[in-house]
């Protein structure tokens, strides 16, 4: 059984990696109704033969994602997490900003009185700014020229003002808060996309979940789902120094991690397994000088971690690996306490280029449908901007929600500058509690309290 | 007088005669434990070497418990290679990421094994970072106060830390004033370091208890901490349902007296040894051992290291490995010593980074440790260790399979085997050489099999329990 599985998924590595090159992955179908033929096949047989498999299309599918010695019910799950990857499955990418991003400069007011007299010294001239379509209320800094040119396209919805009520400004309480996705202590340390997976995804397709950065994303941090933390597909080896057969010992890796035994030795044996089994799906995805990448529609900011993150991104979307959710930093540096005139611009340019470039590609690749962007940061700024030419933290920070199903507009309310908070902060308008909730019903098709204990029953209009 | 022997099949005194049955009962005795100090060694320290094996099991565990607990006067580190950078030594207070190395190599080479494994479980215990304390030599001072009471006092502990710089600027007990007093290590203490989350204690009580730890005040500048008399709330306060003019001392001496700190205490440290839950019966010889001795550790880790359940299923072991006992048990076994600089960040990547735990709550264990990527990284350790070990040629073509992993196991300290692993290291030692007869192959294959026969046994999924 386990040899024929694996030869099965060397085909359809091979024919998916063709099918990549060819530049189209939406060839293989999947079809949920094809899931239960193919895997009472299945179960009939015991095995796979290349034929059965290839008839029930989805068994194939589930044998390449489990590897080996899957037992049915494995791979039952895993064919299930497959049939995500059908042409209306939708994946949700989240974008942190580091550090506390400055809404007020980054969607500046200018129908607020106050802002220039608290802004002195880094307020941006109204003039300077650049015009919204459907509002004379704000305009868009003006590094922000790609992230306009979305949100003209209808292609961005706007919260203001997104916090919890009572923020400490405190870069740890609240980015664990929005991690979580639970105000206060947290019964366990696991992320709201980590939560959500363990309640749509399966123990054994990594990919279902990115984590596109060298550690994993907290908000990824599952109770049982697997979860995958690849910055770039082409770096993703297990390599010994000196030692030239890779497959050989990593068949030896492969076959040492079975056995079962106590739950943490499983664990050890799973983190292998479904690491071994990403460097094998990634594999196709390895490009190199004789095998170039074709460029992409517009091109990503150089030198960008962004860009690179969201370019590698749209490869692993594209190649069909039934990823639902994917959690990324665009760096840190939001924290801008001081010379924010000069640190800002340069990272918002960053922002609105890579996430046009991220769009057009999306586009290309036919994935634009199904992919929505969320942009989040801990909290936004004081209001009030300090002797260094910079923002201490502050409460209410901006939330963008780009895609062609976003529901482009402001679609919170602004809390406004007339009246401040305790502290002198923004007040908070929208709970983010109630963002997560309406991205879970409204694009994941995941029935919010499941992932956010005690949540109430408000939802936004973000998504068409 | 009647000697007492122990009974036995009637065929096998019969067949071997009593000599050979009491050598093979003393061989079996001696190997299981070898075991059980094997473990001690992963759970008590950072991995057994070959030679503590050898010297302890004719001691017997007891002997090597006992050892550990009341270890031998002199120094705290092994003489020899310290961690050298580049042919340099280590500058843990200035260059970047040397404060790991410093951590890690005290990891290998602490004389007092249980001494410098119980500063790590209690650096997770009052968890603080340096990202945000942002001083190294502040760090290193609470690291020196942490293992002095390692096995000490707990409550002298406590009351130290709420004095230390580190922690005063890490819970914000620093500028917090009269007028304004910041809650955060009131919280803390009594959520963390002494009772547990809503253990107890009421919001108001963190509330109260805050105040009485106003006054404390940080010069930025001149990098020095002061104490404000009229920032201090001297008044009047209400905690745990008393009242009195409680200064810091008495509301940690409160915390510590309270009901619920020894359990919660005494069941936390038995989370450090143990993956499975406390037995009953366990915590309730801590307990009353912890307050009859007034707050001592080193009575409660007694009988946490001389419980049978510590060496209960010898061939299933259920502890995943933190990093630094992963990392530290490598380099022992080896005999290496930290001499590259990418420790620092490779122990990042797989999860623990002294000095800078995740929050104030610590690391998570156990399972926690391991994803898709921490294992790479757990992978990638061994491979920097057997990076340049072997030359080419260095294994002639008579080695047979059994060889090879007989030599394998020699060089890394024979580690704990599955069976599976045993079967996937056999099938592997076959497969791996077969058909390469050219002397090229014969040069690099069998030296090839040799350092992934190590590397399974180093990085393999059996390494990464204990």
């Amino acid at each position: 059984m386990a040899l024929r599985a694996r030869r099965g998924c060397e085909d359809w590595h091979r024919s998916h990696g063709a099918l990549l090159e060819a530049g189209n992955s939406n060839l293989i179908p999947l079809p949920a109704a094809a899931l239960d033929q193919g895997l009472a096949e299945f179960e009939r047989t015991g095995g796979l033969t290349r034929r059965n498999a290839l008839a029930g299309g989805i068994g194939l599918f589930a044998a390449c994602i489990g590897g080996a010695g899957m037992s049915p019910r494995r791979l039952l799950d895993a064919a299930a997490a497959a049939a995500a990857d059908d042409p209306n499955a939708r994946t949700l990418v989240l974008i942190y900003l580091d550090g506390g991003n400055d809404g007020l400069n980054t969607l500046v007011p200018l129908n607020e009185p106050r802002y220039r007299e608290l802004r002195k010294r880094i307020g941006i001239a109204p003039e300077a700014t650049l015009g919204l379509p459907d509002t004379k209320d704000f305009g868009w800094n003006p590094a922000l020229g790609g992230l306009k040119r979305l949100y003209d396209a209808g292609k961005v919805a706007v919260l203001p003002s997104v916090d919890f009520a009572n923020p400490d400004q405190s870069h740890f309480n609240s980015a664990g808060y929005w991690r979580t996705g639970i105000v206060g202590q947290a019964p366990d340390r696991t992320g709201w996309l980590g939560r959500t997976l363990d309640v749509v995804g399966t123990p054994d397709n990594a990919l279902q979940g990115i984590s596109v950065t060298w550690g994993l994303d907290p908000v990824l941090i599952s109770k049982r789902a697997a979860v995958a933390t690849v910055f770039d597909p082409n770096d993703f080896g297990f390599y010994i120094p000196d030692v030239w057969e890779q497959d050989a010992y990593l068949e030896a890796y492969r076959a040492i991690s079975q056995g079962g035994g106590s739950p943490a030795l499983v664990a050890a044996q799973q983190a292998y397994t479904n690491s071994i089994q990403i460097r094998d799906r990634l594999k196709p995805l390895h490009v190199d000088e004789k095998n170039p990448l074709p460029p992409t529609p517009m091109e990503y900011p150089k030198e960008s971690e962004l860009g690179k993150g969201l370019k590698n991104l749209a490869r692993m979307l594209s190649a069909g690996f039934g990823t639902r959710v994917a959690a990324m930093s665009a760096g840190g540096g939001y924290d801008t306490h001081d010379q924010q005139d000069e640190k800002h611009p340069k990272l918002l340019k960053d922002l609105g280029d890579s996430l046009e470039a991220w769009q057009a590609d999306l586009e290309q690749r036919g994935l634009a449908d199904k992919v929505l962007t969320v942009v989040w940061s801990e909290f936004g700024r004081r209001p009030e901007d300090n002797d260094s030419h910079g923002t201490d933290h502050g409460a209410g920070g901006l939330v963008l929600v780009v895609g062609n199903k976003a529901n482009g507009g402001i679609r919170s309310e602004f809390p406004g500058l007339a009246k401040l908070d305790e502290d002198e902060n923004l007040l908070v308008s929208t709970e983010f509690r109630t963002v997560y909730a309406t991205l879970l019903e409204s694009w994941l098709g995941v029935e919010a309290g499941r992932v956010l204990p005690g949540i109430d029953a408000k939802r936004l209009p973000i998504i068409r | 007088m009647h000697r007492w022997r122990p009974c036995r099949p009637r065929h096998a005194a019969g067949l071997h005669g009593d000599r050979t049955e009491e050598t093979i009962a003393k061989a079996v005795n001696s190997a299981v434990t070898r075991l059980k100090i094997e473990r001690l060694y992963w759970r008590a320290g950072f991995g057994p070497r070959r030679a503590d094996l050898d010297r302890l099991t004719p001691v017997g565990l007891s002997g090597a418990i006992d050892e550990l607990l009341a270890p031998a006067k002199g120094p705290e580190l092994e003489p020899g290679r310290g961690a050298r950078v580049d042919g340099k030594a280590i500058d843990p207070e200035n260059s970047y990421g040397h404060d790991v190395l410093w951590w890690l190599d005290r990891s290998v080479r602490a004389r007092h094994q249980l001494v410098e494994r119980m500063t790590l479980n209690l650096h997770d215990h009052f968890a603080t970072s340096n990202s945000k304390v942002g001083n190294a030599k502040l760090m290193m001072l609470q690291y020196a106060t942490l293992r002095k009471h390692s096995l000490g006092n707990f409550r002298t502990l406590t009351q130290a830390l709420a004095n230390d710089g580190a922690m005063q600027l890490w819970l914000d007990m620093s500028g917090s004033t009269k007028g304004s007093p910041n809650e955060n290590f009131a919280r803390e203490l009594l959520e963390l370091f002494t009772l547990g989350v809503n253990n107890g204690y009421t919001e108001k009580d963190i509330r109260e208890a805050a105040r009485a730890f106003t006054g404390v005040t940080y010069d930025y500048d001149k990098k020095s901490f002061g104490f404000n008399t009229q920032e201090h709330d001297g008044g009047m306060k209400t905690v745990f349902g008393k009242r009195g003019r409680f200064d810091a001392a008495d509301i940690i001496n409160m915390a510590i007296d309270h009901p619920g700190h020894a359990p919660y205490l005494c069941g936390k440290l038995w989370g450090y040894f143990s993956a499975q839950p406390c037995p009953p019966d366990a915590l309730t010889r801590m307990v009353a051992a912890y307050r009859g001795s007034k707050n001592e550790l080193r009575p409660v880790v007694r009988i946490i290291l001389t419980h049978p359940a510590i060496y209960a299923n010898l061939d299933k072991p259920d502890q995943v490995k933190p990093p630094v006992v992963y990392v530290a048990g490598m380099l022992r076994r080896l005999g290496r010593s930290v001499d590259r600089e990418s420790w620092s960040w490779q122990l990042d990547e797989m999860g623990q980074r002294p000095f800078y735990p995740p929050n104030v709550s610590g690391w998570e264990y156990n399972e926690s440790w391991l994803s898709t990527a921490t294992i790479k990284s757990r992978f990638q350790a061994a491979s920097s260790l057997i990076e340049k070990a072997l030359q080419d040629g260095s294994v002639p073509k008579t080695q047979t399979p059994a060889q090879a992993i007989e030599a394998a196991l020699k060089a890394t300290g024979r580690p704990w085997t599955s069976a599976r692993t045993k079967a996937g290291l056999h099938a592997y030692a076959r497969s791996s050489v077969r058909g390469r007869d050219e002397e090229w192959e014969v040069k690099h294959y069998y030296t090839e099999r040799q350092r992934v026969l190590r590397h399974l046994l180093l990085a393999g999924p059996d390494a990464q329990v204990s």
